[in-house]
């Protein structure tokens, strides 16, 4: 197999959306306005050609709505193209939001577990890498409360450190990182240029560019449903920052 | 193949996934896990009373005889209310995470069959202080079981599936139960039914399961091996027509749900 060092493909992919004036949701608005529905379709990305080969750490940028957030969940399979395809090669991790899939009346500790469990981790495999995920975390005592008193910055603590321990091959994150304050931030920018030296494939949806210049090498600028530019990062982004301006 | 390869892999989501379902279900009440069994014996107290002095039904053992129709039932009720909505309660992580979505619905049925096989025992607690005592018949029990577990699971992917796109099957649902009820002899033996509401419990797979839990906990005898056979065989087709069609709706849950 010469595709071996492709970790992501995506192959003349589209996706649309349906938008609904106002979405039938029940039998009976279904029945009552039958055809009537104004549906209107929106294409979110059009026939996207991209290839990411493995242990590249790659930024996609671009203006709010442009499609990035929706290219990285198809990249995970939440969803999937109407058009094309999406192939990924290699355990996959994704952080699109903060703290999905945690149980709020569950303490961190179990929360790891079912978080991890998430990823599709074994019980053994979590065991081993609790105390890392914990201390990474610095939640302290606050690992055995509950997780809906922990607040948005504990919140992304812990999903950030489960994400990173779960050995994947890809990683998708999706502008999270704020959240943090700033020695926390500087902990997972440190981790994170780590992981890209290593073999690690990384995607990040991010707007703070500065730091994205220093941890990527390459950088995908979508406008409006569409590449508009890929190719080295500094390059890039200072083309997206003109047309911003 | 592919299917169970990556439920394999996935082996510990549905673990922490069915024991949520089990203790978490009534973790803030102050009797917990107990609900799970109080509320089946809650149930067949109001019917045990309601039913030998108003309605006149004479039935040796009747409360014995009813706890065998109504624990299997619980069962199937609560695994058709929980697993219709198994898919849309869990938007959140449907929305923001790829796992497996089968797990959902898997897990739901699985931990109503925990829930099940410990309710068992206080089956066995009514037969053996009743006087009725126990059986080698109970070596059936695995069997019907399992057809009650591949048919429920049927019916729950391709629920789960539409009421992501159509939210009124929870409620449409919540009827057919109720009518179901009472088609299934739970209350009532068949033999006190001629005519063509025979052909109602010949058609209703719950009649026949409902009957042969009786077999091996009430009566004593071998259950109708051969209907059960065929129950087996109309499950398994079921199953596998319902997978395919849950697993062709499934890609859209996220942008539906």
């Amino acid at each position: 197999m010469e595709k071996d060092n492709v970790a992501i493909k995506v192959t003349n992919m589209t996706k649309t959306f349906k938008l609904y004036s106002d979405k039938a949701n029940t039998l009976k608005e279904r029945l009552v306005r039958g055809r009537k529905n104004k549906t209107e379709v929106r294409t979110v990305l059009k026939s996207i050609d991209l290839t990411i080969n493995k242990g590249e750490t790659v930024a996609l940028i671009g203006v709010n709505g442009s499609g990035k957030s929706t290219l990285l969940k198809l990249m995970t399979k939440i969803i999937y193209p109407n058009k094309g395809r999406v192939t990924t090669h290699g355990k996959l991790t994704s952080l699109l939001e903060l703290g999905a899939g945690f149980h709020p009346d569950f303490t961190g500790r179990e929360n790891i577990y079912f978080n991890a469990a998430i990823f599709g981790l074994t019980k053994q495999e979590i065991n081993k890498r609790i105390n890392d995920i914990i201390e990474f975390s610095e939640l302290g005592e606050f690992i055995d409360s509950p997780v809906r008193t922990y607040s948005s910055g504990m919140y992304m603590r812990l999903a950030f450190s489960v994400a990173i321990n779960v050995d994947a091959e890809i990683l998708l994150i999706d502008e999270i990182l704020a959240v943090g304050d700033q020695h926390f931030q500087d902990k997972c920018f440190a981790k994170l240029e780590e992981l890209a030296k290593s073999d690690m494939t990384i995607v990040i949806v991010s707007h703070s560019l500065e730091p994205m210049k220093k941890l990527c090498k390459r950088a995908i600028w979508i406008n409006d449903g569409e590449i508009a530019m890929d190719g080295e990062a500094t390059t890039v982004m200072d083309a997206y920052l003109k047309t911003c301006e | 193949m592919k299917v169970f390869k990556e439920l394999y892999q996935y082996r510990e989501l549905l673990k922490t996934n069915v024991k949520k379902d089990v203790r978490g279900k009534y973790k803030a009440s102050f009797l917990g896990v107990l609900w799970s069994f109080i509320n089946p014996l809650l149930q067949v107290l109001v019917y045990a009373i309601v039913f030998p002095y108003i309605m006149r039904v004479q039935t040796d053992n009747y409360l014995i005889f009813l706890i065998c129709g109504i624990i299997p039932w619980t069962w199937f009720t609560y695994v058709i209310s929980n697993g219709t909505t198994s898919i849309t309660n869990n938007a959140n992580l449907i929305k923001k995470v790829y796992f497996p979505r089968e797990i959902l619905p898997i897990s739901i049925v699985t931990s109503g069959l925990v829930n099940f096989l410990i309710s068992c025992i206080i089956i066995l607690i009514f037969v053996l202080f009743g006087g009725l005592g126990i059986s080698w018949h109970l070596i059936f029990l695995p069997f019907i079981a399992l057809i009650q577990y591949i048919i429920s699971l049927a019916i729950v992917f391709l629920l789960s599936a539409f009421n992501v796109y159509v939210k009124d099957v929870e409620y449409m649902v919540v009827f057919i139960i109720n009518m179901l009820f009472y088609a299934t002899p739970i209350l009532y033996s068949t033999q006190m039914f001629s005519g063509w509401f025979l052909w109602v419990f010949k058609l209703n797979p719950f009649a026949h399961l409902i009957n042969a839990y009786r077999d091996i906990f009430y009566v004593h005898q071998v259950p109708q091996i051969s209907n059960l056979i065929i129950l087996l065989a109309i499950g398994i087709v079921a199953l596998i027509i319902c997978y395919k069609i849950f697993k062709k709706l499934e890609k859209r849950f996220a942008e539906e749900v």
